[in-house]
């Protein structure tokens, strides 16, 4: 079989270990508010007559980024003995995952009316990704539980 | 699809762990194959018949409804 292309095994601790951080400064951000007060922009920007203040904090940004950068690392890289059975699960999750993330979007859709909705779709950035984490390493979990 | 993996691996006298490196794959996965909840692929199919020196239609065989 025509070997996927996936990252070094190192990258998986290496997502693990940046998921952490942005994880809560994700939370921070959207329960509390907080923001890095070094990643604020401001620009001032002449109008005809107006001064319009643009401004601007980058946290929620950073915080989006480095939850889907760390993600991608957990996601697609290489497990310590990564075999064809391995890839395997590792498609078969993924397929799993897409079909679960459209299918509780679809009820979303259904159920969640106005800027509720603007909530659901910022969460689906992230939990495609995490439904995939978490089927593929329940797999994993049962290949080697029912090997041992 | 069944196989005759356990009795080539015992004829042999080679255990999971043994025949996985020897193809470079996890123990989990032979033994995974051996029970046949996975087909291998052709090549990887193809490198174990190697070892034990027969035939791949010798050590895999299609069962009805495949």
């Amino acid at each position: 079989m025509k070997k996927l292309p996936l990252l070094p095994h190192i990258y998986q601790r290496v997502g693990f270990l940046l998921f952490i951080p942005f994880l809560f400064l994700g939370i921070a951000y959207a329960g509390w508010d907080y923001e890095i007060p070094w990643l604020s922009y401001s620009k001032q920007v002449q109008q005809i007559s107006d001064q319009i203040f643009s401004n601007h904090n980058f946290t929620d940004e950073l915080a989006a980024v480095g939850l889907i950068v760390s993600l991608l690392l957990i996601s697609f890289s290489k497990e310590k003995i990564e075999d064809e059975a391995i890839q395997f699960f590792r498609l078969a999750s993924l397929q799993w995952a897409v079909l679960v993330n459209y299918m509780i979007l679809i009820l979303c859709v259904i159920l969640v009316y106005g800027s509720g909705f603007l909530s659901v779709i910022l969460y689906n950035m992230f939990t495609i990704l995490i439904i995939f984490i978490v089927r593929f390493r329940f797999v994993l979990f049962q290949h080697n539980k029912s090997n041992a | 699809m069944k196989n005759k993996l356990k009795i080539q691996r015992a004829i042999h006298d080679l255990t999971q762990d043994d025949l996985a490196k020897r193809i470079s794959v996890s123990r989990q996965t032979i033994n995974t194959i051996e029970s046949g909840k996975y087909i291998p692929s052709t090549a990887l199919a193809l490198k174990m018949a190697k070892i034990f020196g027969i035939k791949v239609e010798e050590l895999f065989q299609l069962e009805e409804g495949d």
